[in-house]
């Protein structure tokens, strides 16, 4: 077989050629680009500094963060030793094989118990309810709001407010006053605008930001355990949820057609709207006065409740796991053990990260560090999330192609979108045999 | 033009100069912008009426090379002083510098991108354009059977999109485990300008008289003499003019990069878009490596530039 | 140009005698390149079309499963896919219209007697010389309503530029244009100056006018050089995937390879997608057939 002979003398090339760039670091993580990452950087410092074991946070753009992993897992390649994926690619990354199994590490060190019990259901177990753990839930996150505390304080537009809907002007708690609010602070010729919502549909925004309305609404995605999706995607809830989605569309800033966290918090520093979807890990940037002029009045507030009184929200967050095709899987163990000890936690958390740590997240220090961690803290008990199944990227892509025309082009009715969207769901389900 | 000129031609010059000079400043003016902004600090990126006028800083530049992370609040004044001065840039844009226990500054990784993308892009471009002229020399000056068809079929491989060869080219570099390597993109990047050197090549060659050659065959040159002594010389042009585009296509190269790199041998391009920041977009770190990595190849451009005019005539019109 | 020195030269000839033969340098100098294309072009094209006809996926250990043309008859059914084809198309021909106009205009300006010719040429270039990923991303700033500098200079307002799925794929064609137009300007350049110039003073003494010399001079004698400008900009066009990528994520701005990326990289439809591929190929090799019988014919005149 020649491949095997171009394999030796690739191999002899590419060892030329790469021995200089090789292991300058002893560890490396893979995450996406965001300031948790950053932060996880500085802790893992802390690990240097007690093991003399250095580890590298890398990070690539949000958009290419899935390309880009399962490019290396599908090339079984060793760059990363471990990986902070998403929630949804456990199904494709532990059925591939690319995941290392943590069941045992899970069992020895009791991690179902010392984590939160959300963050172990979505971050780590898959199939559900299966008992079988791939990943250390390591940043806990969820969609909450952030809003302009001036403007919603401001005597006079309270008092406008109350007039146009009667009741008082205040940080939303149902769907249905976040879009009076919305409406109400929409003044393009003042040059501010209702809301700020997800747009993008280049992977997950979009979705995620319908998943919000949808999951409060009181709807569903789909039967998780028997994959149905007919009279459960396309319910009656979840039509009326897609078009409130839609209406706040219509109060978002101009040109809010490809948008996701970075325009999201932008919205907020520029003054453009007066509230603005966003993951709780996004909001430290909103805190500080160097970086958000509107610091001091910027509040914020936990997904609102839909008509029926159900409230929950889109997950977000990720565990940590081991790549198969690492060359150091001992030293990741040992890395992992460190970092579910509970005073690495709680440094975890100081430093900015969403521990996924059940008493951490309890202690009153933790819930009253920031100005929305009780929100997250609240939040976290009431998130829902995307399928985890292998196909899920094709899930995924069909319902980008289905949601965003109706919602950012105005095509067609949200029945039709979403019936649309369940009988492509049909047809992935049933191509990979699962009905 | 004639030595003469009407009054109509001057004024019709006249003209055309004014819309030449109109034609560049609409040209230039977003790369003036990208300039101006890798200067600016982050909050003045971003306003409109464009801010002209403001006090120049280097934060942008130092950024692009340091990783960063996101303060919640202001940082404490005796940190503050004891910070050296570039740091303080980073600590006023609400950042601080992450640092490894040892207190050696972390890296942004765009150093390492940028080492990478000279690699790829001088190693490919003399690899693409010397295969690219000898090829070129030998379809212009023998006989070869099919020799149109296999000039379409070199230009063909170039039609592709990136992403149609990416497929099968990752899945044999899985086999052979050159993804992810300086290697690997460096034989990528030649097979795609191989066919543009070619082809450019052999229409400047055919320019060059054979009687050059068969004069210094006949002065007991051998073929191979009077190729590297007689032909190669007055090639130079249109080499250096191939060169330049080879070079600037593989310099910028995204789609490949993307996907068949990863931390080992990744190249800037994709790697720029990824300073765009985590809570907050900073336009001005994307400007400041954006303006360095335009540096090379603008200079390589500017020196080249006689030979890119000229070089560009010869290659494609026939006597 | 028919007769090669080798035929000329007599194969019995001292010159001829010295050195390698004048077949061992062809060879030499010829099958290496062709030989590195067949490897790293045809091969792994080769490769992907076995796998084209499998439900084969990179992702995943599974055995690839033989489905004959299923891929392929889905391919072609599918209705976005059609879509796909038809905004490259337009995207295509509006870009590449918009970048022969503007560039054979400017190297038309150029031609004349312009103070600092060489400088403003080399200026002009710049834009070329950036990076399709950055070119998007600046673009898109430039194009924002809110905090885009573009509106600002046109007194466009709020306009929404890659917002409005209408607009949004002229919108990314216009960001085409301004960086490759100077491509096809230095390409016209190269063949205006070709021209020769008693040509002009020939029809300048016929007493022809402008619109005469053009069409009948300056074009024909442009058109060789200016139509391999075209075919490298058709195939470069076609192939579009980085700008609009980053620019705007309308399904009116998804062009071919946006969506081949999607499901071979996104999906890992791996299968699929060297069907697909498999579509495209056959297509782009058609159109520049056709582009280059042409440009052969326009030579040859």
């Amino acid at each position: 077989m020649n491949a095997k002979i171009k394999g030796v003398a690739a191999g002899v090339a590419l060892t030329a050629m790469s021995a200089s760039a090789a292991m300058a670091e002893d560890l490396v993580i893979f995450w996406a680009e965001w300031d948790p990452a950053n932060f996880l950087q500085e802790l893992v410092n802390e690990y240097e500094a007690e093991t003399g074991i250095s580890v590298t946070v890398e990070t690539t753009p949000w958009s290419d963060f899935q390309t880009k992993a399962f490019t290396e897992f599908n090339a079984r390649g060793s760059a990363y030793d471990m990986i902070v994926g998403d929630s949804q690619w456990l199904g494709a990354a532990s059925e591939g094989g690319h995941y290392v199994d943590l069941t045992d590490f899970f069992a020895e060190h009791n991690v179902g118990e010392i984590m939160a019990p959300a963050t172990v259901k979505y971050y780590a177990e898959y199939p559900g309810n299966s008992g079988k753990f791939w990943a250390i839930p390591a940043e806990g996150d969820a969609v909450g709001w952030s809003y302009r505390k001036d403007w919603f304080e401001d005597p006079d537009e309270m008092a406008a407010f109350k007039d146009k809907y009667g009741y008082d002007l205040a940080a939303p708690t149902t769907w249905a006053e976040l879009r009076d609010i919305a409406e109400f602070f929409h003044r393009p010729d003042e040059d501010r605008y209702g809301v700020a919502i997800y747009t993008d549909n280049s992977y997950d925004a979009l979705v995620m930001g319908v998943e919000n309305a949808i999951f409060s609404y009181g709807g569903e995605l789909g039967d998780f355990e028997t994959y149905q999706v007919d009279g459960i995607l396309n319910s009656a809830e979840n039509v009326a949820a897609l078009e409130a989605y839609k209406e706040l569309y219509s109060f978002t800033p101009p040109g809010w057609a490809k948008t996701f966290f970075v325009e999201n918090n932008q919205a907020i520093t520029e003054g453009l709207a007066a509230m603005s979807m966003n993951y709780f890990a996004f909001f430290p940037a909103l805190l500080n006065p160097a970086t958000n002029p509107h610091a001091e009045n910027t509040g914020f507030f936990a997904n609102p409740a839909g008509p029926t009184g159900a409230q929950h929200a889109a997950l977000g967050g990720q565990g940590i796991s081991i790549v198969s095709y690492s060359d150091n899987i001992d030293e990741s163990y040992k890395f992992l053990e460190w970092f579910i000890q509970e005073d690495v936690q709680k440094r975890w958390a100081e430093l900015g990260g969403y521990t996924a740590h059940a008493a951490t997240l309890e202690s009153e220090e933790f819930r009253n560090a920031t100005p929305y961690n009780e929100a997250f803290y609240q939040t976290m008990f009431k998130v829902k999330d995307f399928w985890a199944v292998p196909e899920f990227a094709e899930l995924l892509t069909a319902a980008n192609q289905r949601l965003y025309p109706f919602i950012v082009g105005d095509e067609g009715t949200a029945q039709e979108t979403l019936d649309a969207l369940a009988a492509d769901w049909n047809e992935t389900f049933q191509r990979y045999g699962r009905q | 033009m004639s030595a003469v000129r009407t009054p109509r031609e001057v004024l019709l010059n006249r003209v055309a100069v004014v819309a030449v000079f109109v034609a560049l400043f609409i040209m230039l003016a977003p790369i003036y912008w990208i300039a101006s902004t890798s200067f600016k600090p982050r909050n003045l990126a971003t306003t409109v009426p464009p801010t002209i006028l403001f006090e120049p800083t280097v934060a942008p530049y130092v950024k692009t090379f340091v990783k960063r992370s996101q303060l919640r609040g202001p940082v404490e004044e005796e940190v503050y002083e004891a910070a050296p001065w570039w740091e303080q840039l980073v600590l006023d844009g609400g950042e601080k510098v992450v640092r490894s226990p040892s207190g050696e500054v972390k890296p942004s990784g765009y150093g390492q991108r940028f080492m990478n993308s000279l690699i790829v892009a001088v190693v490919s471009t003399i690899f693409a354009v010397s295969m690219g002229t000898l090829t070129a020399y030998g379809f212009s000056r023998f006989k070869v059977a099919g020799k149109d068809d296999w000039l379409f079929f070199i230009l063909s491989t170039r039609m592709l999109p990136p992403v149609v060869v990416a497929i099968p080219m990752f899945l044999m570099y899985r086999v052979v485990g050159l993804n992810d390597t300086h290697l690997g993109l460096i034989i990528l990047y030649t097979a795609f300008n191989l066919s543009f050197s070619v082809w450019i090549m052999k229409g400047f060659i055919d320019e060059i008289p054979r009687e050059y050659e068969e004069a210094a065959l006949v002065d007991g040159y051998t073929r191979m003499q009077a190729f590297f002594k007689i032909v190669l010389p007055e090639a130079m042009t249109g080499i250096a003019a191939t060169a330049v585009f080879c070079f600037i296509t593989a310099w910028n190269e995204y789609a490949f990069a993307l996907i068949m790199t990863n931390r080992n041998a990744q190249t800037a391009p994709p790697f720029i878009p990824s300073q765009i920041g985590s809570g907050l977009p900073d336009w001005t770190v994307i400007a400041a490596s954006t303006v360095l990595f335009l540096i090379p190849v603008a200079i390589f451009t500017f020196l080249l530039r006689n030979h890119l005019l000229r070089g560009m005539s010869f290659g494609a019109i026939r006597k | 140009m028919t007769d090669s020195v080798m035929t000329r030269l007599d194969p019995n000839s001292r010159a001829a005698a010295r050195g390698w033969s004048d077949l061992t340098i062809r060879n030499l100098f010829i099958i290496p390149t062709i030989a590195f294309l067949i490897i790293f072009n045809i091969f792994p094209l080769l490769y992907s079309l076995g796998y084209s006809f499998t439900d084969f996926r990179a992702s995943t250990n599974a055995p690839a499963k033989f489905i004959g043309l299923q891929n392929y008859r889905e391919l072609l059914n599918d209705e976005f896919i059609w879509r796909n084809f038809t905004i490259t198309a337009k995207y295509v021909i509006v870009s590449v219209a918009g970048q022969v106009i503007v560039g054979f205009g400017l190297a038309m300006l150029l031609n004349r007697d312009i103070p600092m010719k060489g400088l403003i040429t080399t200026l002009l270039l710049l834009p070329m010389m950036l990076s399709m990923a950055v070119v998007g991303l600046f673009w898109k700033l430039l194009y924002d309503p809110s905090f885009g500098i573009i509106n600002y200079a046109l007194g466009l307002g709020k306009f929404e530029w890659l917002a409005d799925p209408d607009m949004a794929l002229y919108a990314i064609a216009i960001t085409d244009i301004w960086m490759w137009s100077p491509f096809v300007m230095l390409l016209s350049l190269a063949g205006l100056s070709a021209v020769p110039k008693h040509l002009y003073e020939a029809a300048e003494i016929d007493r022809a006018g402008p619109f005469y010399t053009f069409f009948r001079i300056t074009l024909p004698l442009v058109l060789p050089i200016l139509m391999i400008a075209i075919i490298f900009r058709t195939m470069e066009a076609f192939k579009t995937f980085d700008l609009a990528y980053i620019m705007a994520s309308q399904p009116t701005t998804e062009l071919i390879s946006i969506r081949l990326y999607k499901m071979a990289f996104l999906e890992w439809q791996t299968g699929k997608s060297s069907a697909f591929a498999y579509i495209v190929l056959v297509m782009v090799v058609a159109i520049t057939n056709i582009y280059v019988k042409y440009l052969n014919k326009v030579k040859e005149r």
